[in-house]
């Protein structure tokens, strides 16, 4: 594969990797999650709740993949979902990077998320109508970077990805791995400290998945990367793999 | 932070235009749409416009202050309709007064004429005691009754036997000035009368939309039959100089409580109520188109944001605001309407041009639209309208869909 470190893709002004390599960027403490407990006025007290995590304990180290695995229905999306800061679990607690994110607010929360936490997801969630490159440039808008530097950014990462001849193209006109490539430098755009990716291989043949498992690999060199899935080929790549049962950590290896 | 708002704002535009870009047939289907509910709104409203400035144009050019008539005046009828009784009598009582300096009697019919008897057509005729220079005769010239027979009861039978003809009426009788041709208001008493045509004019023409004959009042009362009851459609008053036009209008409605009394302003808006229906049709077509092309493009666009929901959550969870994601939905309503307003107000002048030309053509009115800046202005308001409108319902269901509730799990 001709493609460059994505390594290469971080600012060297937010380069601290000494510090990274041994703090902890992703620490879960007796997280236990419900479902419907936090539900709307109209709900009746005696609601019954689904119990998706109970008492999970996690360390997810800077430069390391950690690997979740587990039947459907676990609570494996419940651990990224939490990890991202997409979800505030109903007891323990959440840090990231050291901050509990339990105690921010949702905009606090947020904007946590978008400067610290990069999202890979199965199915890709590309906009069908924008170009690669607009696509890995879409998180930037956000932050306010001005457009000239978007384009600098989406370029770089997209040829840390490989794409650097695919930045013009719509997901339409990609494969499916090209696409997840695309979703990955999207991930990075924003320069994160945690990656989480939910199945990334999912919607990939064999041959592709690897690709995106290299890709993966070498992004977790620099950052901390929790990768949830099914599949054994992907959970090869990881440092450390979780096996979650029933919402409860059930091995460790 | 306004820095990053305005880099924000920029980015959300060329993101929908890059969307729109993309699409070129949905852009195109959207655009259409708004475009076609703009030209309906300006073309009406020259339509509008037009009418109205042609009716009070139509009334200074005749020239006369007041206009006494008795509902119904069905103008559709093409003036069958004479409902003043004694109309001589009246016009000369008027015209007695010293704050009045003529009242005219004018007659509507409908009557047969033909270069014979054999080969007659229905015309709509206007009785006047006298053609003024308003005419502009194409040929000949025009014809009056002497004030004495102006003044007395109408005679039984044509005394003058001249009429001026519509230019197009003469071509297709294959008739010119000085030749006869049959008059009746049937094609019995067509065969009986004989007239002389004295001029072409289409002055009468242009306010009844149809080629039409002008002849002497008394002449028009004989061979109609109504010479008896001295019938008329109209008695329009002249104003002495000196005297106040209102003042004059409110004495004549009290002198003749019986008949409607309008001043040329009044007259202008009573013509306009009595056409309603029509601009009640008018308006509801309008708004169709408005309100069509509203609910089709934010529509389109609402379906855009359904399509694109997972992703739309998928992005809201990677930290993108619910602002920026319905702005990028919504941004495309705003580019469409004002697009469209573009396009539309640009094809405005074309069709008011076409529908002119038809006016021209098969009405006999000449530049019926009128298109002041106004109309320009309410079509590109209205755009702006359609615009935001789709902007906020698009970028509403946008809101909606990038939820994180939306990410599958």
């Amino acid at each position: 594969m001709s493609k460059q470190s994505v390594r290469g893709s971080r600012s060297s002004a937010r380069d601290r990797a000494d510090e990274r390599e041994s703090a902890t960027a992703v620490r879960l403490e007796g997280v236990t999650h419900e479902y419907g407990s936090t539900g709307g006025r109209f709900r009746s007290g005696d609601e019954r709740t689904v119990t998706a995590l109970r008492d999970v304990a996690l360390d997810v180290p800077t430069g390391s993949i950690v690997g979740l695995e587990g039947p459907s229905g676990s609570g494996k999306s419940t651990v990224l979902h939490a990890v991202a800061g997409l979800l505030v679990p109903t007891a323990g607690s959440v840090e990231l990077r050291g901050t509990d994110i339990a105690a921010l607010s949702d905009a606090e929360r947020t904007r946590l998320r978008r400067r610290h936490v990069g999202i890979v997801f199965q199915r890709f969630h590309l906009l069908p109508s924008l170009s690669a490159r607009a696509n890995v440039a879409l998180p930037l808008v956000q932050s306010g970077v001005p457009r000239a530097a978007r384009r600098d950014r989406a370029t770089t990462l997209l040829e840390a990805v490989g794409l650097g001849d695919r930045t013009t193209h719509l997901p339409s006109e990609l494969s499916g791995g090209e696409r997840q490539r695309v979703a990955i430098a999207r991930a990075l755009s924003t320069d994160p400290d945690v990656i989480v990716a939910d199945e990334p291989t999912g919607e990939l043949d064999t041959a592709t998945g690897q690709d995106v498992l290299e890709l993966l690999t070498d992004v977790g060199r620099e950052r901390a990367v929790l990768v949830a899935s099914h599949d054994e080929a992907t959970l090869a790549v990881a440092d450390r793999v979780v096996t979650l049962c029933d919402g409860r950590v059930d091995d460790v290896r | 932070m306004l820095r990053r708002a305005i880099v924000r704002t920029r980015a959300v535009v060329g993101l929908a235009i890059a969307q729109l870009r993309r699409s070129p047939g949905r852009t195109a289907l959207t655009v259409l749409a708004v475009t076609l509910a703009v030209l309906s709104v300006t073309v009406l409203a020259s339509l509008g416009v037009g009418v109205v400035e042609k009716g009070e144009k139509g009334l200074d050019r005749a020239n006369r202050d007041i206009w006494v008539s008795s509902d119904p005046v069905d103008p559709a009828a093409s003036g069958t309709e004479n409902p003043l009784v004694g109309a001589h009598g009246m016009a000369a009582e008027m015209t007695a007064r010293d704050d009045v300096r003529t009242a005219s009697p004018i007659a509507m019919y409908d009557v047969y004429v033909g270069p014979n008897a054999s080969e007659l057509e229905r015309r709509p005729a206007v009785g006047v005691q006298k053609t003024h220079e308003g005419f502009d005769f194409r040929a000949g010239s025009g014809f009056a009754v002497d004030e004495e027979a102006a003044a007395g009861p109408p005679p039984d039978e044509p005394t003058t036997n001249e009429i001026v003809i519509d230019p197009r009426v003469a071509d297709a009788m294959n008739v010119s000035v000085g030749e006869t041709i049959a008059v009746g208001t049937s094609r019995q008493t067509a065969a009986a009368h004989e007239f002389t045509v004295v001029g072409t004019a289409d002055y009468y023409s242009r306010y009844l939309s149809s080629p039409t004959v002008t002849m002497p009042l008394g002449d028009l009362q004989a061979i109609a039959g109504t010479s008896g009851t001295d019938r008329a459609t109209f008695i329009t008053v002249d104003v002495a100089d000196d005297a106040d036009r209102d003042a004059v209008a409110s004495d004549l409605s009290e002198a003749y409580p019986e008949y409607d009394v309008r001043t040329s302003d009044e007259q202008v808006a009573s013509m306009i109520e009595e056409r309603t229906v029509v601009l009640a049709s008018g308006a509801t077509l309008v708004g169709l188109a408005v309100v069509g092309g509203v609910v089709l493009t934010a529509n389109l666009f609402a379906l855009v944001a359904h399509q694109q929901r997972e992703q739309l959550a998928a992005l809201r969870a990677i930290g993108l605001s619910r602002r920026v994601l319905a702005g990028t939905i919504g941004a495309q309503g705003l580019v469409i309407g004002l697009v469209g307003g573009i396009v539309g107000l640009a094809a405005t002048p074309l069709a008011v041009l076409g529908l002119n030309r038809f006016s021209a053509s098969v009405l006999g009115f000449e530049n019926l639209l009128q298109t002041p800046l106004e109309v320009y202005l309410s079509g590109f308001a209205l755009a702006l309208v359609v615009g935001t409108v789709v902007a906020i319902v698009a970028g509403w269901r946008a809101g909606r869909y990038a939820r994180i509730d939306h990410l599958e799990a």
